[in-house]
């Protein structure tokens, strides 16, 4: 009973997000359930599946894309889904990779000036972790090799040039505080909390200072603190509307957005100020 | 009431934004600088990226410079001649800035000389500005009717070659020095994204020796200019210049700038030298504290597109 209730979940899930998301940002069927069951859906499943279907993970997302409009203040975006007790939830938010250059203050002739600069490869612009139990205990035993803390993460990005390893790792801890302070790389981990033993819901919050681009969403279920079953929802972010287009003119006709910006503020200060004077 | 900053890439308190514009407006009106030698740091300070910061605020000084001229023009305090000559010299001398801008963005070192730039020059101004003005007030104060003295005295760069005269600004000198002057600002305004009008009042007062009515309209003249072709050149080549964020620093200035104006019209010119002087001095102040504290974090990321 209960595998025919997952499975037809399974299935509105899908048919649901087919219906709603362009398809190039939509995972390939393997991809929504287990490992277990790897690609074993049809794309137009029955409503009822003539055989039993059923993956030990299931998940959502309230939204399918995060879009930065000009009212963009950052957004919480709500994870759900269903799994097949016994078990526990981990959660994790990756941002698209980018090369990032760690800037260093070292104090000269007693001013602090920027004088160490070390540049890392495949960095996540965003990172975050949600679980349904303190990770230390879940992780207790080994993962199955999958990483899922920062610092695993973190360990696994290419330094670029030659510098000795205390260093390096004193860069990453300086990459990781500034990421940090501009809420990139939350220090604290979201709760996962769990309903009627397999109804799973989380909430993501996503800063303002959002960078764009796809990211991934990793769902583990974990079992004595093993890997049983994960899934892998991509996640876009991207300036929609009059922010989009602004950004984008900017950058592919730099030339004529100064000359726009230009007018806008001779036209501006100009009206204004003789509409200021009047009153 | 937030707005997201589309270059930013940040959302931002609009209060926030119209304040430090309206800020800068006022002193554009009443000193006749274009307001960004204060703004930049503040908006630094609330969390825009250095690089967007100082060529936003290159955009507003144009919406300040033409709303005080507009005042300025009618009152006939702008001397064109003068403001044509310094206007080639900033022409030239913020086209090699922004050049100079890119390297170091490249090189990692604009943070550094900006902040060094912004502390040597307030500092030196500032105290000179203030010494003098200190001093002509005290010189008024014992002696109200006594002798003014020379209009402006004679140094050696009266001797420069190519002599013209300048009506307005009652004065026979030659153009090198306007133009050199000008290229001086030029190289400023493009590297720490201000008009430059807080080295230009004190250049064509002291170095120029220009009567003060004159000066603050024919600043607002060269500034308007520099300040566009600095704006031009950072959005085709950084990429920095946010409008969202530059719209909302020019409608709070469009408020500031004339109420500064009319301040300026009230007060006495040493009484505003010397005000504009300790302002100076405040800020040069401030950006050395941050130079000399140990920092919180020593850590910070260079902006993205530098890396290759």
């Amino acid at each position: 009973m209960w595998l025919a209730a997952i499975a037809g979940l399974a299935a509105l899930l899908w048919t649901s997000a087919m219906a709603q998301g362009p398809p190039r940002i939509e995972p390939p069927a393997g991809a929504l359930v287990g490992p277990t069951l790897g690609g074993s859906i049809d794309p137009v499943p029955p409503s009822v599946p003539s055989e039993a279907v059923a993956p030990d993970l299931v998940v959502d997302l309230s939204v399918p894309r995060v879009s930065i409009t000009s009212a963009f203040q950052g957004e919480s975006i709500l994870l759900f889904g269903m799994f097949d007790p016994p078990g526990e939830i981990v959660v994790v938010v990756v941002g698209p990779p980018f090369r990032e250059t760690v800037l260093r203050k070292q104090r000269v002739l007693g001013l602090w000036l920027n004088i160490g600069r070390q540049s890392f490869d495949d960095v996540p612009a965003y990172y975050a972790i949600a679980a349904s139990q303190p990770l230390q205990r879940l992780l207790a035993r080994s993962a199955g090799g999958e990483i899922l803390s920062l610092e695993d993460r973190l360990s696994s990005v290419r330094a670029i040039g030659e510098r000795p390893a205390d260093e390096l790792a004193q860069f990453r801890n300086g990459l990781v505080q500034v990421k940090r302070q501009e809420g990139l790389y939350p220090a604290a981990i979201g709760q996962v909390t769990i309903q009627a033993g397999r109804l799973f819901r989380v909430e993501l919050p996503f800063p303002s200072t959002l960078p764009e681009g796809v990211y991934e969403i990793r769902t583990y279920l974990l079992r004595d603190g093993k890997i049983a079953a994960a899934v892998s929802r991509p996640l876009p972010v991207g300036k929609v509307g009059f922010s989009a287009e602004l950004a984008g003119w900017a950058s592919r006709e730099g030339s004529l957005y100064g000359l726009g910006a230009i007018a806008m503020a001779l036209v501006v200060g100009w009206i204004g100020g003789a509409l200021v004077r009047r009153l | 009431m937030e707005i997201y900053l589309p270059i930013a890439e940040q959302s931002m308190n609009v209060f926030v934004l119209l304040g430090l514009g309206a800020a800068a407006g006022l002193l554009a009106g009443m000193f006749g600088v274009g307001g960004g030698f204060l703004a930049t740091p503040l908006l630094i300070f609330v969390g825009i990226p250095p690089t967007v910061a100082v060529a936003s605020q290159a955009n507003q000084v144009i919406a300040n410079s033409i709303s005080s001229l507009q005042v300025q023009w009618r009152r006939g305090n702008v001397d064109l001649r003068m403001g044509l000559i310094l206007l080639l010299g900033g022409m030239l001398g913020s086209t090699a800035g922004v050049s100079l801008f890119t390297y170091l963005k490249r090189i990692g070192q604009i943070d550094f000389v900006i902040a060094v730039l912004y502390v040597l020059m307030l500092s030196t101004i500032g105290l000179l500005m203030l010494f003098e003005s200190l001093r002509t007030y005290l010189r008024r104060r014992r002696n109200p009717e006594g002798p003014r003295g020379k209009l402006h005295t004679h140094y050696l760069v009266h001797r420069l070659p190519l002599k013209l005269r300048f009506y307005k600004s009652k004065l026979y000198i030659s153009a090198l020095l306007p133009l050199g002057i000008g290229f001086g600002i030029g190289v400023l305004s493009a590297i720490l994204g201000v008009g430059g009008g807080f080295v230009l009042v004190p250049a064509m007062i002291y170095i120029l020796g220009m009567p003060t009515s004159v000066v603050i309209g024919t600043s607002n003249f060269q500034i308007l200019f520099v300040a566009a072709n600095v704006t031009f050149l950072q959005a085709a080549t950084n990429g920095t210049v946010d409008v969202v964020l530059a719209l909302l620093l020019i409608l709070g200035g469009v408020v500031g700038a004339p109420v500064g104006s009319r301040l300026a019209a009230r007060l006495s010119g040493v009484v505003l030298r010397g005000l504009m002087a300790l302002l100076i001095l405040a800020v040069a102040t401030e950006l050395l504290t941050d130079l000399l504290r140990t920092p919180g974090s020593l850590y910070s990321l260079a902006p993205r597109d530098m890396a290759p």
